[in-house]
């Protein structure tokens, strides 16, 4: 006797009259509507996105006065770039930038976090809101806003700084060059801090509670919680703050255009990698030679992203867990 | 979703894509319809030029002049970008003249203005403006741009803090009296004589031209370390560095009027420009200020120097060549017109016809009743010229690092061995800049 045959445990899904192959015009936009769909942005992408990073590609082969004079250089503006003094300062001190925006800022975010993480702490969503809000209102306005506050001799911080500690009165932070960066520093500390914390946040709140309940009893204090329990836990998100706020620091422009009255400051103390490139392919012309100086930044920005991935095991683990 | 097989978002965002469509199409970018367009970035010119064009328009039937107030940043940027792309170029533009040189980079054929020289000759206007004003927008003999103004310099002073002190500002005929005058008045930390920046070269560029320095020479070589300027910069470094500087500076805005107010500064670079800033931030000190010459380097030497500047040019993409020119003439020669804008902006213009106008003769209340034009026209021919190079910008940052440099060493070592390292680190600067000049392949 025949089995009878196998019910059909597929879902059955009510199929529009669109996909019944009866019509001609059905069955064409069925093909090419997909790729209709997708145009609209490959279309944007090629003509803003990629033929804009081949044609700086080629700029940078190129000494140029405007994109209509150009002249042949083969490696030259690369060559050059590597003897180049302001280059190495802009490197130097987008660098100085980036280290302290890795390893004081994601540590006072991490802290920032932490405290508002704690079940005690009263008004825990203003204080979120507080600390974020510096980001709300931009890298232009923090520029205005600090220039005031580091004015000498009539200057908040130099009030307040000379109160507590005595210093001078009209000491200049942005016309001296050795405290032209702190004071970069600290204006980036007020913006990135609270804008960092909140990814942190996140990752706090996502790391399993059971895990510090099973450390508590196995007698871990607070600190060995903190290194066993909430680093692993944070580890992913940790990654990708370091990662963007690295890059970040080294995409530095507005902030200390505007501080320093749209100058690199003394000394070129306040002259980032990308004020460079904007220097020479916009004030200078030489838009071959700065595209070098933002192939050259591209090109380093990958190096440092792969190595801080590698350093921090991003890939080992993905590879354990495969 | 009975006809459209990918969903509620898909169809959402195709509706959204045509009928926005639809809305552009249906409304399309405003047609221009003006004649003319003019490029300015500065307030008090568009405001005076929106008084100014009406009757040009009178005079010219159907010609219409749009005048466009732009940002002085954003307007190189922009007037660079346009001339770049050949796209939404103004017919005549003002230019600061820092920002000039950067459009004569390259060949005489790139140059995105028109060349003026034959139209400047024919009207014979070498001889009746100040000829040392053309000097900054022209590239090997010719000339792109009709200066705007003159810029004397002189120096704005507390009137009546100088009269409490016992000083006579009639018997300061040079730097060297000037700067005794210093040294008796300056209390350090608490008062100085004069605002003078020691990190960059805002302040000490008045003192360069005024020793007949620059940082190009005509042919457009690089002289940022010939004598002039060393000697200018181990004239200057001392008065803004070490323990008997006369001079510092606090910034700008708010802080310059409450500095000012307190005393903290006697006395203000002026020129034209700067005594309408001082007027309008400072306005409590109405009647309490004046101003008198720069200060000679040698006696008999020349007593001003100069101090910003702008352009108007008129680009290559204009149709109407001929009909701009005559709108550059009615809004640069028009005497009347020039005297009115005189009164709202204190710039005195390089026309010298324009001089004798009355209004420039009225004693001004702020100026303790000094007549204002009067005392700058007098300057006015004394005016050093200043040349136009690509590198301009960079030359100003290599100066100025060259003067934190200067200024940081005489701070540590004092005068010891400051020649040697003044002429030192000012060849560095220029180097650096020849170097660029020579990597130029146009």
């Amino acid at each position: 006797m025949a089995a009878p045959p196998a019910p059909n445990l597929t879902p059955q899904i009510a199929r529009p009259p669109s996909d019944n192959p009866t019509s001609p015009f059905f069955r064409w936009q069925r093909h090419f509507a997909p790729y209709l769909f997708v145009a609209p942005f490959l279309i944007l992408f090629a003509l803003f996105g990629l033929w804009p990073i081949v044609k700086s590609l080629m700029l940078a082969f190129h000494a140029t006065n405007g994109p209509k004079s150009q002249v042949y250089v083969g490696v030259n503006n690369f060559r050059f770039l590597l003897r180049d003094h302001d280059f190495y300062t802009a490197v130097w001190n987008t660098s100085v930038y980036a280290f302290f925006s890795v390893f004081l800022q994601l540590p006072l975010s991490l802290g920032l976090a932490l405290l508002l993480n704690q079940k005690w702490l009263k008004g825990r969503n203003l204080f979120r809101l507080a600390f974020f809000s510096p980001n709300l209102v931009g890298q232009v306005f923090v520029g205005i806003l600090f220039s005031v506050l580091f004015t000498p001799q009539y200057g908040l911080i130099n009030q307040v700084l000379h109160a507590l500690i005595g210093i001078p009165l009209d000491t200049k932070w942005l016309s001296n060059p050795a405290l032209v960066m702190p004071a970069l520093i600290i204006s980036s500390l007020w913006i990135y801090v609270g804008f960092n914390m909140v990814y942190f946040l996140a990752a706090l709140q996502s790391v399993d509670r059971e895990l510090y309940e099973a450390a508590t009893v196995d007698g871990a204090n607070g600190w060995h919680q903190f290194l066993a329990v909430t680093v692993p836990g944070i580890r992913p998100v940790s990654v990708f703050v370091l990662v963007t706020a690295t890059i970040g620091s080294f995409q530095l422009f507005d902030l200390p255009y505007i501080l320093l009255n749209n100058s690199a400051g003394p000394d070129n103390a306040g002259l980032t990698v990308v004020m460079y490139l904007y220097n020479n392919g916009f004030v200078t012309g030489d838009l071959g030679y700065a595209s070098a100086i933002g192939w050259t930044l591209a090109l380093g920005m990958m190096v440092i992203s792969l190595v801080q991935l590698r350093l921090s095991g991003v890939w080992k683990g993905k590879g354990q867990a495969e | 979703m009975r006809y459209f097989p990918y969903g509620k978002a898909a169809f959402s965002v195709l509706v959204l894509a045509i009928l926005s469509g639809l809305w552009l199409a249906a409304h399309p970018a405003p047609r221009k319809t003006a004649t003319l367009t003019i490029w300015t970035f500065a307030k008090p010119h568009y405001q005076a030029y929106q008084l100014a064009i009406p009757a040009f328009e009178a005079a010219h039937p159907g010609v219409k002049v749009d005048i466009q107030l732009v940002a002085n940043v954003a307007a190189a940027q922009r007037l660079q970008a346009a001339f770049w792309s050949d796209l939404d170029v103004p017919d005549l533009v003002e230019v600061e003249i820092s920002n000039a040189g950067s459009f004569f980079r390259g060949p005489l054929r790139d140059v995105g203005f028109s060349d003026l020289t034959a139209r400047v000759n024919k009207a014979h206007l070498l001889e009746r403006m100040v000829a040392a004003r053309f000097a900054p927008y022209t590239k090997q003999g010719h000339i792109f741009g009709l200066p705007h103004d003159v810029h004397p310099t002189q120096i704005a002073y507390r009137r009546d803090l100088f009269a409490q002190a016992g000083v006579d500002p009639e018997k300061i005929k040079t730097w060297d009296d000037f700067i005794q005058l210093g040294h008796k008045l300056t209390i350090p930390n608490r008062r100085y004589l004069m605002e003078m920046n020691d990190n960059d070269t805002s302040h000490f560029e008045p003192a360069l031209f005024q020793r007949g320095g620059g940082y190009f020479d005509p042919q457009g070589n690089c002289t940022m370390d010939n004598e002039t300027a060393v000697q200018t910069m181990l004239w200057y470094v001392p008065l803004v560095a070490g323990p008997n500087k006369i001079g510092n500076n606090l910034g700008g805005g708010q802080i310059l009027t409450r500095a000012v107010e307190d005393g903290y500064f006697y006395c203000l670079v002026a020129p034209d420009w700067r005594t309408k800033s001082i007027e309008q931030d400072i306005p409590r000190m109405s009647g309490k200020m004046a101003l008198m010459p720069f200060p000679a380097v040698m006696p008999g030497g020349p007593r001003t120097s100069t101090w910003g500047g702008t352009m108007l040019g008129i680009t290559k993409h204009c149709k109407n060549q001929d009909l701009a020119w005559e709108l550059a003439m009615h809004l640069y020669l028009d005497k009347a017109q020039l005297a009115e804008r005189f009164r709202g902006t204190n710039i005195i213009p390089a026309l010298r016809e324009a001089w004798e106008q009355p209004a420039f003769h009225e004693p001004r209340p702020y100026w303790s009743g000094l007549p204002l034009g009067e005392t700058y026209a007098r300057l006015a021919p004394q005016v050093p010229a200043q040349y136009a190079s690509p590198f301009i910008f960079t030359a100003k940052a290599k100066m100025s690092a060259a003067l934190v440099a200067c200024v940081q060493r005489y701070n540590s070592d004092g005068p010891k061995d400051f020649e040697p390292f003044v002429r030192a680190r000012l060849k560095q600067s220029a180097d650096e800049v020849r170097v660029l000049i020579q990597r130029n392949p146009y």
